[in-house]
């Protein structure tokens, strides 16, 4: 039985742990006090638990992280029980309108479901200002050291293919250098609890994060907002959402949304 | 209702953001990362929630943390791969001995995370669960998808690596 016992550092390990059947735990219990070998193992099992805790390094979130945990879990439905609502409630945490809002809504969800708008598609139609949150926390997120880019390129050519494999599309990335906004690089950020293509140019010193992933929303023109000093400009086409962000003045960053929309 | 909901995540589960985040440094590396892939594991998490059936919210939390870890790492680079076999990273296996001692010679001589971080991940990831979050075996067993033997022998080994390099570098 003893020699059973020497080989196992298992066998101390997790007796340590409390993790041995109580008759187990008994035998080594047993055998720690008559063996010399095994008790020295022992004591040096200690002190290296002693020292992993002691030295394991415990992380502290930066509060950036638990704002940015915040919003985006503000921005997303949790999907409710599955026994109960299969597929289609999840949104229900997100649409308290639809059993305020009486006839208009009911319109709006039947008009949905009859033209075959999925999950996905009435999340974006309700969480245009989440989304807007989430746009504007990555905006700022990006201008913190070593956040900007994944693909750091002045060139188009290193830039979209980069976004290969990474997303489930292939974001436009037109030169605009001439026109005064030359490309600094690209990344993936999450929006709305999805990936998304995070193109960026700049102007002067200032940086313009251009943000796109497909939907299945129809065409929306532009809609321009500013909060807190930066400005956002928004818009669909062609089953593509775009969102443009910058400290840039609101007539440069439109100019540029122009130039961005016809490339 | 959903409500109640939301209230019940930010009083049980985002307090332990603290933990998610320290494994996913522990098993990435990299603080940027580990920031992206906590916000992803919450954000699964939410979505989940309704379904998670009570239990421990920490395990549950830090299986869908790891499995974010392991996924990201997959997609995203080949940051770290390094292919574990029991057999072959058997206590004995004198190859491995030897990377202990060049862990240890390394200019981060003697320090402990230095040496953590040439540990395979599935070394990493016992230790942090069991030294740092104190997670029972069983628990440990379900976040890192092994049975408990393996989560026994995995830690044991792992304990008996950090000391050989504690007892050189001291």
């Amino acid at each position: 039985m003893s020699q059973a016992l020497h080989s196992t550092h298992e066998a101390l390990s997790a007796y340590v742990d409390g993790e041995l059947t109580p008759d187990r735990a008994r035998e080594v219990a047993e055998h720690l006090t008559t063996c010399m070998q095994c008790s020295a193992e022992y004591e040096t099992l200690l002190a290296t638990i002693a020292a992993l805790r002691a030295n394991l390094e415990r992380y502290q979130a930066p509060d950036v992280l638990r704002a940015r945990v915040r919003t985006a879990i503000a921005a997303t439905p949790s999907i409710s029980e599955p026994a109960a609502r299969p597929e289609g409630g999840a949104s229900r945490r997100r649409r308290p309108w639809v059993w305020q809002g009486g006839i208009a809504a009911a319109l709006l969800v039947s008009a949905a479901l009859g033209s075959g708008i999925t999950l996905l598609a009435s999340r974006g139609r309700t969480s245009t200002p989440d989304v807007a949150a989430d746009v504007l926390a990555s905006h700022v997120r990006s201008l913190m050291p070593d956040h900007l880019t994944d693909v750091r390129s002045s060139d188009q050519h290193n830039v979209k293919p980069w976004f290969n494999g990474r997303l489930d599309y292939s974001p436009n990335v037109p030169r605009l250098e001439e026109q005064g906004f030359p490309l600094v690089g690209g990344r993936v950020d999450y929006v709305g609890g999805r990936p998304v293509a995070v193109v960026v140019y700049s102007r002067r010193q200032h940086l313009i994060n251009v943000f796109s992933w497909p939907t299945r929303l129809g065409d929306a023109p532009l809609g321009v907002t500013a909060t807190n000093g930066y400005n956002m400009i928004h818009w669909r086409s062609r089953g593509v959402e775009r969102w443009v962000v910058s400290d840039l003045n609101a007539s440069e960053l439109r100019s540029f949304t122009e130039l961005l929309a016809s490339s | 209702m959903s409500q109640n909901l939301h209230e019940r995540f930010e009083q049980t589960v985002l307090p332990l953001i603290d933990d998610a985040y320290t494994l996913a440094r522990h098993l990435l590396r990299d603080e940027h990362d580990a920031q992206d892939v906590v916000q992803e594991a919450y954000l699964r998490a939410w979505r989940y929630y309704a379904s998670f059936r009570g239990g421990d919210e920490r395990a549950w939390l830090l299986t869908i943390l790891r499995n974010c870890c392991y996924t990201w790492r997959g997609g995203r680079r080949d940051a770290e791969h390094v292919p574990f076999d029991e057999e072959l990273h058997g206590l004995d296996a004198s190859s491995r001995y030897a990377a202990d001692v060049r862990a240890v010679d390394d200019s981060d001589r003697g320090s402990l995370e230095a040496v953590l971080g040439r540990l395979p991940a599935q070394f990493r990831e016992v230790l942090v669960l069991r030294e740092l979050d104190e997670l029972s075996y069983k628990d440990i067993a379900r976040v890192t998808g092994v049975p408990v033997g393996t989560v026994m022998s995995r830690l044991a080994r792992a304990r008996e690596r950090l000391r050989r390099v504690l007892k050189r570098s001291a």
